[in-house]
């Protein structure tokens, strides 16, 4: 079976972020030197302290702070689809960016590399890095995937997990006041679909950011999203990094 | 577990699925576990700023209730040990420790969830399809909470709470409210996610989410002791008499993210609508990224205080 018709829990449609934590780093652009809740180390403060938002936006790098390390982060809302039957393809209106969530390895884009092309681990020359990495996802059911394990249509799309691990990111920002994270960053998702008996859903995705480059340890965050009804509210932004 | 017990686990799982559609889950959430997520440092150290309210979804009357809340009432003699709701799960610097209650048979019946310090009193989740009290039974700061497993998920609803506080900063929770909670566990990870409706002061569902790390060795979430009030907490008043905001002295906390961060009244008042991204749009002209260096509380992730001595 497709990973599209295994799938325990129906993501598709669309999502919007509820902001309930970290508010003012979230929904405002921070001043300099506002770093609380992200465990950087001294490289990431000197490279912070310096950072300019104007020199940026001017080199045209203004989609750094929408990254795949921060993407779910940021106000916004999503449209989760299916790209085929074994990538879900995520969407955002705010940046404008796709992230693509790959539930089979995809062949490397460059010159063939030690390692197994297209998981996590292949080095990102091999690759190609980019703004939204490369993520390789897969279904944890219920039951850990035993005789109880169900499909969506089974089980009324309400059980299972989402696992997700991305690599192969381009530098970008943790924040939009110059907080950076590097090339080796990895990071690694769980999304759990919530319904409720009064019918609503939310989605929840739990975060774990690592940087040996910029971070002391794992940078850890939930993001939480409410399912709407349709597209209605969907609204494209180009990214920037004032706003 | 004998032949017999597991022969009638079996069979109460399968008249289970067989009842509500639900999969007997085998996860076990037994153990100690501690927070992992690294957001709402602030929050979970000294508590909220003043008069902040953002992403909060009060009404007008939650509003001005958490307005007129003072940090000092908690300082009063008979409120120094009260507890916060349970709900202080996902929104405090807590974790806890879960055990099994088993029935003769092996059966869990409940799931017990301890009490870190004295902030969040032990919590019972009842497994046995008993069903909710009266309305008029008593009401505790742990509420009385049900739970049923959805997949891997265990599924709680809490009801009969105390009156009480969203957050350390005055948000009132009303004895009307109930929560919800979803806890999954991955491996040694435990995602939480709560849903809190109050018909009196919130106008939609206040969601957050918390993970909690096991700890593998002893109970990282053990009591240290039993809170015991002092006589009378020295800067305030007599340790008897409440403390609480007059109206002319409201205004103080409700400017001090505008006078400290420039964040308007319009976003810190909270309600609905600060929730959502859009509500960004409404603070254009009203907000500008403050251009002077942070002086306060600007390296709280973990092992990162160091590098903002002199500032923190």
């Amino acid at each position: 079976m497709s990973a599209e018709q295994q799938a325990p829990i129906d993501l598709r449609g669309y999502w919007v972020s509820l902001i309930t934590q970290n508010w003012r780093f979230r929904m405002l652009v921070p001043g300099p030197g506002e770093y609380a809740d992200i465990p950087i180390n001294e490289k990431a403060k000197q490279f912070a302290d310096v950072w300019k938002a104007a020199a940026d936006e001017a080199a045209g790098k203004q989609c750094e702070a929408y990254g795949a390390a921060v993407l779910m982060r940021n106000p916004e809302r999503l449209h989760i689809s299916w790209l085929d039957a074994e990538t879900l393809r995520v969407d955002t209106d705010a940046g404008m960016q796709t992230r693509l969530l790959h539930f089979k390895p995809a062949a490397p884009a460059g010159p063939a590399a030690p390692g197994k092309p297209g998981t996590p681990g292949t080095p990102a020359v091999a690759m190609g890095a980019s703004l939204q990495g490369f993520s390789l996802a897969r279904w944890v059911m219920p039951g850990g995937g035993g005789f109880l394990a169900a499909p969506a249509a089974a089980n009324g799309g309400h059980y299972g997990s989402l696992q997700v691990s991305t690599d192969h990111l381009e530098p970008g920002l943790l924040r939009k006041n110059g907080v950076p994270y590097g090339a080796r960053t990895t990071m690694s998702e769980w999304w759990d679909l919530r319904v409720e008996p009064t019918g609503d859903q939310w989605l929840s995705i739990s975060t774990t950011v690592r940087d040996p480059e910029y971070l002391q340890g794992p940078y850890l965050y939930d993001s939480v999203f409410q399912k709407e009804p349709d597209g209605s509210k969907w609204d494209p932004e180009p990214c920037s990094l004032s706003f | 577990m004998t032949t017999r017990s597991l022969a009638l686990t079996l069979v109460s799982c399968l008249a289970v699925m067989s009842y509500a559609g639900a999969v007997c889950a085998q996860v076990d959430l037994s153990g100690s576990w501690v927070l992992e997520s690294t957001q709402d440092g602030r929050e979970h150290a000294t508590g909220p700023f003043p008069g902040n309210f953002a992403g909060i979804p009060l009404n007008q009357q939650g509003r001005e209730a958490g307005w007129a809340y003072s940090g000092d009432e908690r300082q009063e003699l008979y409120r120094q040990c009260e507890a916060w709701s349970m709900s202080y799960l996902v929104t405090g610097p807590w974790g806890g420790t879960f055990s099994a209650v088993r029935d003769h048979f092996g059966n869990v019946i409940a799931w017990h969830l301890s009490a870190p310090l004295y902030d969040r009193l032990p919590m019972t989740i009842w497994m046995d399809g008993r069903p909710q009290p009266p309305p008029q039974a008593v009401h505790t700061y742990s509420g009385f909470t049900t739970g049923q497993w959805e997949g891997d998920t265990l599924m709680t609803y809490t009801t009969h709470l105390n009156d009480s506080f969203l957050e350390r900063n005055g948000p009132p929770l009303s004895n009307q409210a109930t929560v919800r909670l979803f806890i999954t566990r991955h491996a040694d990870e435990l995602m939480v996610l709560g849903v809190i409706r109050d018909p009196v002061y919130l106008q939609a569902p206040w969601v957050k989410g918390q993970d909690f790390r096991l700890v593998l060795a002893g109970d990282a979430n053990e009591v240290p002791e039993y809170c015991q009030p002092a006589e009378v907490v020295e800067g305030l008043s007599d340790g008897y008499h409440t403390a609480t905001e007059l109206p002319d002295q409201i205004p103080a906390a409700q400017h001090y993210m505008q006078q400290h961060y420039g964040i308007p009244l319009l976003a810190t008042q909270g309600g609905a609508q600060t929730m959502y991204p859009e509500f960004r749009k409404q603070l254009t002209g009203l907000y500008r990224t403050r251009t002077t260096y942070c002086t306060q509380f600007c390296c709280n992730g973990r092992g990162a205080q160091r590098l903002c001595k002199g500032i923190d």
